[in-house]
């Protein structure tokens, strides 16, 4: 991946006569580079073409897919496959204290009073599979006690932002221009995620493993998991 | 003409300067400056800002700009005059307001912004916003399961030069959107405003009596909306608003609105203050300047732990 500074771009794109290019060129050499560089950001090259997604919320949908393609097998779910903590495990921790075990096995979400994302696995039972909802959802029973202990979001719509927020390292609000276009992130890792899923229907008393992230705001809610990987076992 | 306007401008500079000085020598102090009070979320924050300046030992000069950037502006020049040590501001236009935190930043003036974003960023100290599409979508989450998945609703915009008017009605959409049963007949405008919202909720109705869902970029137009539904016999419409105000709380309690989306802005005021004495002690806030906080969904289920913009 190249990076490209943006003030370059558009020599490359424009079908002005080349001696305009010169006459810039040589502008951008003859002042300082630094003149012609400022206000410009270093800008990704994002697709096949080489053309740079242009700056502003034009470029977002380019940008954030960019970034997923870069990202998402690479590190996300690699990040949440080694910190996942076994959703038995973090219950016992959360019995305990939801801030003490979030400080141990989460991440803090929107500072004080916000909540914590956890990256979580696990392996149970799934004993309602529901595709009512566009918010589909599947229940799964982990203890073996025929009742359902987490949730499981399938999609098409996939509430939160969970696996965004679960890796901060990987995702820095403050590198992004604004809200919006961390809003798009984390609805492009949503349906990113539902979209590598077994196909609806298949799941109904199926027992799976999966592994995904979370975000709790008490220490009893039951875990709405947005998950990156659910595998049905043979 | 523009130099009258000058005069005038330096007389109520001048004028404030007099009024300040008297406090400024006692204590260090810390400029407040939001919209209207007349909106409570507004004067919570300014309360919440006060109440920590004072906690940490500054007087506060407490102002409003009305949505002003031109009085924003002139605020700035008082505050500027009278020697404030920092500025906590919610500020009158993401665009409009850069060029006065960059002449406060340029007078060694640090500001901190709470609610609003501007849209230049290492000209203020910190920007601590309300995570307003997250809260969006928590609403909207909330909007499309009472609604059950479907039916026709009407959006009420809050204004538009506030960037989070636009943020607000982008979550919404990009949850509502995805929903096909769900089709909106109407959408407008009612700058924040509950007389507005009363009056565009009026005619909107008799324009499409087969509402079921009305979701609001605010709680003062969720309230005149209401109003309007209320006044009609509409109260089967499902009313959604945002920002967590006593008011919808109350109607919530009532059964009236169904739900809300807190932001938490006396916490957010007080966070600004902390990091405003922190800067101001040490040059540094250990943090980022964007920071944003998360919403939280206010429903019949803890609308009762809901108190002047914070949960119990």
């Amino acid at each position: 991946m190249a990076w490209v500074p943006c003030a370059l771009r558009p020599l490359f794109l424009s079908s002005i006569s080349v001696r305009i290019m010169r006459m810039k060129l040589l502008m951008a050499v003859g002042m300082t580079a630094f003149v012609s560089l400022a206000g410009c950001k270093l800008v990704k090259t994002g697709n096949a073409e080489g053309q740079a997604p242009v700056a502003g919320e034009a470029g977002d949908e380019a940008r954030i897919a960019a970034l997923l393609q870069e990202t998402y097998d690479a590190k996300l779910v690699p990040l949440l496959r080694s910190k996942a903590t076994d959703l038995v495990t973090l219950r016992t921790e959360l019995a305990k204290s939801l801030d003490e075990a979030g400080k141990a096995l989460g991440v803090r979400a929107g500072g004080a009073g916000g909540s914590w994302i956890f990256p979580v696995k696990a392996s149970g039972k799934i004993i309602e599979e529901n595709r009512q909802s566009k918010a589909g959802t599947a229940s799964v029973d982990i203890d073996g006690d025929g009742q359902a202990d987490a949730t499981l979001q399938l999609g098409t719509v996939v509430k939160g932002t969970a696996l965004r927020d679960v890796a901060p390292s990987v995702y820095d609000f403050s590198k992004f221009r604004d809200q919006i276009e961390f809003a798009k992130l984390g609805r492009a890792l949503n349906d990113k995620a539902v979209s590598a899923l077994p196909a609806a229907g298949s799941l109904q008393g199926k027992t799976v493993t999966f592994v995904g992230a979370t975000s709790l705001r008490s220490a009893t809610e039951k875990p709405l998991i947005v998950p990156v990987v659910v595998e049905i076992a043979p | 003409m523009r130099f009258t306007k000058r005069l005038f401008m330096s007389a109520v500079a001048i004028s404030i300067v007099g009024t300040m000085s008297g406090a400024a020598l006692a204590a260090d102090t810390i400029a407040i400056i939001t919209p209207s009070h007349d909106n409570p979320f507004f004067k919570a924050e300014a309360d919440g800002a006060a109440a920590k300046a004072k906690e940490l030992g500054y007087e506060s000069m407490v102002l409003v700009h009305n949505d002003d950037a031109n009085k924003q502006n002139e605020l700035f020049d008082s505050a500027i005059a009278a020697g404030v040590k920092a500025i906590i501001l919610d500020n009158a236009g993401a665009d409009a307001s850069v060029a006065a935190v960059k002449k406060a930043k340029d007078k060694g003036i640090p500001s901190f912004l709470i609610d609003r974003e501007i849209t230049t960023a290492g000209v203020a100290v910190s920007q601590i916003v309300s995570n307003n599409y997250q809260g969006a979508q928590l609403g909207a989450d909330e909007f499309v399961k009472l609604m059950g998945e479907k039916g026709n609703f009407a959006e009420l915009v809050g204004k538009e030069s506030d960037t989070n008017a636009g943020i607000r009605s982008k979550g919404y959409h990009d949850v509502i959107d995805q929903y096909t049963d769900m089709k909106m007949v109407a959408r407008q405008t009612a700058n924040w405003s509950q007389t507005e919202a009363f009056n565009v909720m009026e005619s909107m109705l008799q324009a499409h009596p087969d509402i079921k869902g009305v979701i609001s970029g605010n709680d003062t137009m969720a309230m005149g909306a209401y109003a309007a539904l209320e006044a009609a016999g509409r109260k089967d419409v499902i009313v959604v608003g945002f920002d967590g105000s006593n008011d919808v709380r109350d109607s919530i309690k009532k059964g009236g609105i169904k739900a809300t989306v807190l932001q938490p802005a006396y916490d957010q005021a007080q966070l600004a203050v902390t990091q405003a004495d922190k800067f101001i002690k040490s040059g540094k806030t250990g943090v980022d300047e964007k920071q944003l906080m998360d919403c939280v969904l206010i429903n019949a289920d803890n609308a009762a732990k809901l108190e002047t913009f914070a949960l119990k």
